[in-house]
């Protein structure tokens, strides 16, 4: 039987300690804690390498995975990070393991077995993210578990990829495995691997390897715990696991003591549903009292007919990437940081759907919600120790793209492009611009895959792959810019490519303290092209990047200037499009940058001329680029005396707002106008 | 700063006063148990190429479609300092982001150690 949504909910939570783990925790001599942290820190980071070196697809080979050490009761102990969604999640199904299967006489627990799953519905993320879990023993004893965790980019769905926009139920979205025991004895059984490579016939091969990456990493965790046990005795393991989680809970609460009682808000907006574009938007509200911390997302609009949904608690793991990277990025990564912590998510709003809902789109559905995170919590800490914390969002696009077809080697492939999904820009702080290209939005650590593998890999050609101008929000401190790349069908006569991007209508991404948003995301597509007489001649008008090549269009063929979201569609030899990673949010008043920033930035191409001088209010020579600073100093006092001049009082302000409205065609799912309650039920086949 | 407390990076509350304050050039907006954004002078950016120079135009470029997205900017009537902004779709409510427990407030930095012992 599934676990219920609010069950799996408090899973993320600790378990209280038993009066046996009290007592372990008196083994524990000074020092010890210190030393065997950091030892459980260097098995995990070894897993990690493990896992990282036996795996194939793209996001596995860019670092985006976890591997994870949980008490027998499926606390999370320590994670390797990565995917910090994946190591708050892994809890559950441990959790659902222990309470369904341990004594379930048919399937049981012991040494040597090995589960398997990918279900949300029984604590995954999507049906992509596929996890193994292995008990671990010693002397007959269950001290632990393990897990290794990453995306799969295939899962056998209605479209290739495994994200399908189309998929209107859970039925839609391919294999979707609940809590199964795989293998035994340290070893997978064949039979199982066969049918699950067998659902995933579009990239078997793939399915094949990391299953067994998987499994590596997590036996190779599970065999240095074992080892630990050995020389240290079962009881010194869970004395340190549990010291660990208190240490955490007992940190995490001092700090939320410190910061000001409050209620915090915060509200963004998403431009797709299934595969239109239609706005639908999140909301929350952070409750501070004392040492704990509320997360109320009611007025977040409802769950529709596409697959962009998630379970409550892959809400709270997305929210928690930020907590566990930011706010509390000096604690141990454990449970103990989600014991101060509560969730509200309405039953009905995209983040709590009925179970037959399509979530496929899960985490990308999380983006705004993340935001929502990281724009609360910096409001919150910042009159507070934790003020050098503070940082607009992360780039949060979500650089989906996905291609499928038969590469070059003549082997059937379905995966995602990683290098705009590692490369979004990182959000402005309060005392340095956001990094440029800095990673993944749920996975800080992600890197880029090198081009010549990406190149060697797929039937791809990266004519341009670079930070992207004038991407990044604009502000005191600006935030990272975002890549752009341009790909070509090459070797093959045809590839099938889709994208999840969002953010073609509005972003979801948002600055802080006066910073702007980054801007929003064209799709280009240039199709039927001479790109390869022009490189076999040595044309020197190539164009090297987005903006060139649709002003100059140098390269002839049939632009197309959309959305850059796009359903799956074929692309042939020669065709090219561009894919943009976002920036993220600036920071603070952009007559506040200091100018000597501005010229750096502009040296570095990183921004624009008209940037410099229509956003920043920069005087400056053109020819020689150097700075007028008391020019600089008067257009900036002008545009001042301009913003007084042209703002309203708040009545005379809100007569106009009242009066707007979007139009009624893309309030479609949105809910009721402008609280986005349930309007409508929806019926599922 | 006196009883002021810097709350956001051009947002001080006056704790005696109970008073949003800006921290650029002390001008007062409103009271402490309102939302800032009310005491603040706002315009409504309809037009989004004037920050995002789209060289593409039409409904999908670097600028927000504005059918879609406009940006609402809170500006301190004293000095022009752009306190914060908002992208949100036309008409959508302004969002009361930083709601304090004044009291709270009031009692961790205001009250002495005596004092906040015979409030326990």
């Amino acid at each position: 039987m599934r676990p219920d949504p609010q069950k799996m909910l408090q899973w993320i939570k600790p378990s209280p300690p038993t009066d046996k783990e009290l007592e372990c925790m008196k083994l524990l001599q000074p020092g010890d804690y210190e030393i065997y942290t950091e030892k459980l820190n260097n098995f995990l980071l070894e897993s990690k390498e493990v896992f990282l070196k036996l795996g194939v697809s793209s996001m596995l080979r860019s670092g985006d995975l976890v591997t994870g050490i949980y008490t027998p009761t499926g606390d999370m102990v320590a994670a390797w990070c990565g995917t910090y969604l994946h190591a708050v999640v892994g809890q559950i199904p441990i959790k659902y393991i222990a309470e369904t299967w341990i004594n379930e006489p048919t399937v049981g627990c012991k040494d040597g077995d090995i589960f398997y799953l990918s279900d949300p519905l029984y604590g995954g993320i999507h049906n992509c993210d596929q996890i193994v879990v292995m008990p671990v023993f010693n002397d007959g004893e269950l001290i632990a578990w393990t897990n290794a965790a990453v995306h799969q980019p295939e899962t056998g769905a209605c479209e290739p990829g495994g994200m399908p926009l189309t998929a209107k139920t859970r039925h839609d979205e391919g294999m979707l495995l609940s809590p199964i025991k795989i293998g035994e004895n340290f070893k997978l059984r064949e039979d199982l691997v066969e049918m699950c490579v067998n659902l995933i016939s579009r990239a078997p091969r793939m399915q094949a390897i990391d299953m067994r990456a998987r499994l590596s990493a997590a036996d190779r965790l599970r065999g240095r715990l074992v080892t630990l046990a050995q020389e240290k005795g079962n009881d010194f393991v869970k004395g340190l696991f549990r010291r660990i989680i208190i240490e955490a809970e007992e940190g995490t609460r001092h700090r939320i003591k410190e910061w000001n009682d409050g209620y915090y808000r915060g509200v963004t907006f998403v431009d797709i549903v299934g595969e239109k574009h239609r706005l639908v938007r999140n909301f929350l509200t952070l409750h501070k009292e004392g040492d704990q911390l509320t997360w109320d997302f009611t007025g977040t609009s409802p769950e529709t007919d596409s697959p962009q949904h998630c379970m409550p608690h892959a809400l709270a793991a997305n929210v928690a990437i930020h907590l566990m990277s930011y706010s509390f990025h000096d604690l141990p990564v454990s449970a103990g940081i989600f014991a101060p912590m509560e969730w509200i998510v309405p039953e009905g709003c995209m983040f709590n759907p009925h179970f037959e809902a399509a979530q496929s789109n899960s985490a990308p559905s999380c983006h705004g919600a993340m935001t929502l995170g990281n724009i609360c919590m910096s409001k919150l800490m910042f009159d507070s120790p934790q003020r050098e914390l503070v940082a607009a969002a992360t780039g949060n696009t979500g650089v989906g793209v996905l291609v499928s077809g038969t590469n070059q080697w003549g082997v059937p492939i379905s995966d995602f492009l990683a290098f705009g999904l590692n490369t979004e820009g990182h959000g402005a702080r309060l005392d340095m611009d956001g990094v440029d290209a800095y990673g993944f939005s749920h996975c800080p650590t992600g890197r880029a895959p090198d081009i010549e593998d990406i190149e060697n890999e797929f039937q791809f050609f990266n004519l341009v792959a670079k930070l992207s101008r004038d991407s990044g929000g604009f502000g005191k401190y600006r935030g990272g810019s975002g890549t752009e790349v341009i790909y070509v069908v090459n070797y093959v006569d045809y590839a099938l490519y889709n994208s999840h991007v969002k953010g073609s209508k509005i972003r979801n991404c948002m600055g802080l303290f006066g910073g702007y948003p980054p801007p929003t995301l064209p799709g280009i597509e240039v199709k039927n092209t001479n790109i390869w007489e022009k490189l076999k001649r040595g044309d020197k008008d190539i164009p090297t990047g987005a903006v060139q090549l649709i002003s100059e269009r140098t390269i002839q063929g049939d632009y197309e200037i959309g959305s850059i979201f796009k359903k799956v569609h074929i692309m042939k030899n020669g065709d090219l499009w561009v894919i943009f990673s976002g920036g993220g949010g600036g920071y603070g008043d952009v007559l506040e940058r200091d100018p000597g920033m501005v010229m750096e930035d502009l040296r570095k191409e990183v921004i624009s001329r008209w940037t410099a001088e229509n956003i920043y209010h920069l005087a400056y020579d053109h020819e020689t680029l150097e700075m007028d600073e008391e020019k600089t100093k008067q257009l900036r006092q002008k545009e001042r005396e301009d913003r007084i001049s042209r703002g309203m009082t708040w009545d005379a302000f809100e007569k106009e707002w009242s009066q707007l409205r979007p139009a009624e065609e893309i309030l479609e799912y949105y809910g009721s106008w402008p609280d986005g309650r349930k309007t409508r039920e929806i019926i599922r086949m | 700063m006196g009883t002021k407390r810097q709350i956001t990076e051009y947002l001080d509350i006056d704790l005696e006063k109970e008073l949003w304050c800006c921290n650029r050039c002390g001008y007062v907006l409103i009271s402490a148990r309102e939302n800032y954004k009310k005491g603040c002078l706002v315009y409504i950016r309809k037009d989004l190429n004037t920050i995002y120079n789209s060289p593409v135009k039409g409904p999908f470029g670097f600028a927000p479609d504005p059918t879609w997205a406009m940006l609402v900017e809170f500006y301190c009537p004293g000095c022009g300092t752009m306190v914060e902004n908002e992208m949100l779709p036309p008409g959508h409510p302004v969002t009361y982001d930083i709601e304090l427990d004044i009291d709270k407030l009031k009692e961790k930095h205001l009250l002495s150690g005596t004092d906040k012992q015979a409030k326990k």
